[in-house]
């Protein structure tokens, strides 16, 4: 649960001061599992998946499955970020939806750099509003999101008539289908955006103080923080998040569907706990996301590669996110 | 007390001479051993301390009996009856009742529905309110408090809540009360109501276990005291066998240090702070005073004469006090956010270390640094290097262990938490500190130590408010006194040579007092 901040302090890379005692082997073993369980874990999956598969390990699997879930990987990784602010975010699907449709008629009434940058800060506003919600009006930041979910996807309806706007814009496929260097673009954003916030969570005086003020938001208050701007900049985050996710989605479909991306929430949410982050703010980490990202895909990937039915999909979801939970709620009773 | 001796099912022999008696019982919270071989006897109907030092072992020995800490090893037997392990319900049936150290108020329930709590007088499944509201009032009379029935629990004091923690436990027609720290955060008067009580409860047949850091307070009211050291009982004496420093020397295995002689000072040069008309809508008016750099100044009064409402409001904590504030001679707006009370240079030390004051899952080392992210970046990127560097230089000048920096806050004992915090501001360095019972819940040793951390920050020319319920304290530590009493200053008392003594402040208090509350 404090592994961002201890395991950072006791890592050989910082050169700890004469007095910090060296850790036994045998702690050092219980603190890696207990700490990084999460990766052994996915370690396992990903060797599993390229038993049970030989097509896993193959580059266009690979290539495959990450440009499937770079829309979720944004979204959680926004995600990661509230939820350490101590907030939760319902909305982002919601968010998703309503931003194809925006990149859809960007694109085709305006230039491609302008669907991009306006669609990314269209998530942006919808997160401010729910930051606004949150931290100004102090809604709870369940009802807010779940609130402003239902109105954003009620107002992308509203103006497309219920129905789908198709992408004109022949340069536009481009954001999901094209290469860098021959590797996707939204696989480069992707993981370009994990490296730079994970940086940002665990080097940056802005991520330290989120830590604080989800940890603590009395203290930080006290300590001079402001926490409510500092909460607040999480939901915009995540709905710019949102909004790149959006973007990739429609590139991708080539339609702007306030449909689309639904399911995005309550995925990000998974990745983000299987991760180890917590649901009460305070601990947590990027690495930890992208490592229950990694998880998640593999195990949809396997599926698909071995044509199971989805629902199986599903109803494994369920049972790791329990088992997740409980394990780690167990190595922290047993630490106790 | 109505209190009837029920020889049900499982309450044991209910004329039996021993009330508890503990065998051989060992716990270990892994490496540490918090108890080891411990063997004790508790007398029917008598008030029995535990003292020691905080992880002597002694609340984790009330965890016991209650069956809330399983042992590893060893019996406990509840008037002759042996109790399962870790079983909080069969403790409970046997009549053991605890009163714990964290308080288990519903803030937004009322006074009332929190004593009845678990407990909700009924017949065939309808609630008894007018029963429970009589019952209520009977309790209150008898404890001589005042009556809040339908006051949320959340607006009351931790001294109300604590007396209705109490009442609670009374509800349930105890045989033994175990109380951890019951005193911890009263007032005086408070305190004497509650001390008072615990010897009616006990003339009534109630055995009463109880942990405490005031030893005053133990001797004055223990048949007979246990002293914890490290996991065992160092000594054990009846009353009258065993003097106060008897007392602490068997805690700490060693002398205290005699009180440092009180500390001198002489105001120099410009007032750092002064304060005109200050008024918190219900809870101070029309408080003025000034404060040097170097100076401590105490604020006495008792629990709800407004000590922590000056401290808040200063700090921009309560945003609906108003007044005029100057700082080193030039007049401010009143802060009105923590933010702006930090630029001001004011700091405040949380009375409630864990809920205002540390961010527990983060580590020692970040919680040093915390008001001063930027003291250890450059151009908005953290240095770990920097953060280990400013907390272990901050961390030394307070005797924390700094093998320790890494570990999670949440990890460390009560007085290394106070410590930490104080090297918090510390390391960030505010014009003004404003410390709020700093030594609540300290065991004796570091209490001293807290205190003299706190003179020295004042000797660099940091200007100090201290608010504390322990008078002894107010006045060991501080130059100048303010003597508050519901709301207003009554007094100020010039300490700069220690002369000053506690009853002094009490006179007037109860002098300038319009009545009972």
């Amino acid at each position: 649960m404090t592994e961002s901040a201890s395991e950072a302090l006791t890592s050989p890379a910082a050169p700890g001061p004469p007095e910090v005692k060296r850790r036994s082997w045998t702690k050092t073993a219980r603190g890696l599992t207990e700490t990084y369980g999460i990766l052994w874990v996915t370690l396992l999956g990903l060797v599993a998946a390229s038993l049970i598969s030989d097509q896993f390990l193959t580059w266009a699997n690979i290539q495959n499955v990450l440009s499937q879930n770079a829309p979720l990987g944004l979204v959680a990784l926004g995600m990661t970020f509230v939820m350490i602010g101590g907030g939760f975010d319902l909305s982002s699907g919601a968010i998703v939806g309503a931003s194809t449709v925006v990149a859809a008629e960007l694109a085709n009434h305006q230039s491609l750099g302008v669907a991009i940058a306006g669609t990314i800060i269209g998530g942006a506003i919808a997160g401010g509003i729910n930051g606004t919600l949150v931290t100004r009006l102090r809604i709870n930041p369940f009802v807010a999101t779940l609130a402003t979910s239902s109105i954003f996807t009620g107002a992308a309806l509203l103006y497309t008539k219920s129905l789908t706007v198709v992408v004109t814009n022949p340069n536009f496929g481009v954001i999901g289908n094209g290469t860098i260097f021959g590797v996707r673009t939204s696989i480069v954003m992707l993981v370009a955006l994990f490296v730079i916030f994970a940086f940002i969570l665990s080097k940056s005086i802005y991520g330290r103080a989120l830590y604080a003020a989800g940890g603590n938001e009395q203290a930080a208050r006290l300590s001079g923080m402001r926490v409510d701007l500092l909460r607040a900049s999480t939901y915009v985050l995540v709905g710019a998040g949102a909004g790149a996710a959006g973007l990739i989605y429609a590139s991708l479909l080539n339609t702007g569907d306030p449909s689309n991306g639904a399911a995005i929430t309550l995925d990000a949410i998974t990745v983000v706990i299987l991760g180890g982050t917590s649901l009460f703010g305070g601990a947590g980490a990027v690495w930890r996301t992208a490592a229950g990202l990694v998880l998640l895909a593999t195990i949809t990937n396997v599926f698909d590669l071995l044509a199971i039915e989805s629902a199986w999909q599903q109803v494994t979801k369920g049972v790791l996110l329990i088992t997740a939970v409980g394990l780690d709620l167990l190595t922290r009773r047993n630490a106790s | 007390m109505t209190h009837s001796q029920k020889n049900s099912n499982g309450r044991g022999n209910p004329r039996s001479e021993i009330a508890i008696e503990l065998e051989g019982i060992d716990r270990s919270f892994g490496a540490t051993r918090a108890l080891q071989g411990i063997d004790l006897k508790v007398r029917r109907g008598s008030v029995h301390a535990l003292v020691g030092e905080n992880g002597a072992g002694k609340s984790t020995c009330l965890g016991v009996i209650a069956g809330r800490v399983a042992q590893d090893r060893g019996d406990v037997r509840v008037f002759g009856e042996p109790l399962d392990h870790n079983n909080p319900r069969r403790a409970r049936a046997a009549g053991v009742v605890s009163v714990y150290q964290e308080l288990t108020i519903v803030p937004e329930m009322t006074a009332e529905q929190n004593v009845f709590l678990g407990q909700v007088a009924a017949r065939g499944g309808v609630t008894q309110d007018r029963a429970m509201r009589n019952r209520y009032r009977s309790l209150c009379r008898e404890l001589e408090v005042s009556c809040h029935l339908d006051v949320k629990a959340g607006h009351l004091s931790v001294a109300e809540q604590q007396l209705l923690e109490i009442m609670r436990a009374l509800l349930s027609d105890p045989r033994i009360i175990l109380l951890d720290e019951p005193t911890a955060s009263l007032a005086p008067h408070e305190r004497e109501v509650l001390l008072r009580l615990m010897g009616t409860l006990s003339r009534s047949g109630i055995t009463i276990v109880f942990v405490s850091h005031n030893l005053d307070e133990v001797l004055e009211v223990s048949d007979r005291v246990t002293v914890f050291r490290s996991g065992v009982i160092a000594t054990e004496a009846d009353r009258g066998e065993i003097t106060k420093d008897q007392s602490v020397e068997a805690m700490l295995g060693r002398a205290l240090e005699a009180r440092p002689e009180p500390r001198r000072f002489e105001p120099s040069g410009a007032e750092r702070l002064r304060v005109q008309n200050l008024n918190v809508p219900g809870a101070v008016s029309d408080i003025s005073f000034d404060l040097f750099p170097g100076e401590i100044l105490g604020i006495g009064g008792l629990v709800g004469s407004g000590r922590t409402s000056i401290l808040r409001a200063l700090a921009g904590v309560s945003p609906n006090a108003s007044g005029q504030i100057w700082i080193d001679g030039k007049e401010r707006r009143w802060p009105k956010t923590p933010r702006n009370g930090r630029r001001l240079g004011i700091a405040l030390l949380p009375e409630d270390r864990k809920t205002e004051g540390l961010v527990g899952p983060l580590s020692a080392a970040e919680n040093i640094i915390l008001s001063d992210l930027s003291g250890s970046a450059h151009s908005g990127v953290i240095f770990q290097r920097q953060i280990i560097e400013s907390s272990t230089k901050a961390a030394q000048g307070f005797g924390i262990d700094t093998s320790r920096l890494s570990q999670p806050a949440n990890n460390l004992s009560g007085g290394n938490q106070q410590k930490l915090l104080l090297a918090r501001w510390a390391h960030s360095r505010p014009s003004i500190l404003l410390a709020d019972e700093p030594t609540r819940g300290i065991d004796v040793g570091a209490k001293q130590e807290i205190l003299t951390h706190l003179q020295r920050l004042a000797d660099e020319g940091m200007a100090i408010v201290i608010v504390s319920s322990e008078l002894e304290e107010i006045v060991a530590a501080s130059n100048r006194i303010l003597v508050l009493s519901e709301g207003r200053l009554v007094g100020t008392l010039e300490n700069t040579s220690g002369g000053v003594d506690e009853h002094e402040i009490l006179k007037h208090i109860f002098q300038t007092q319009t009545g009972g509350s």
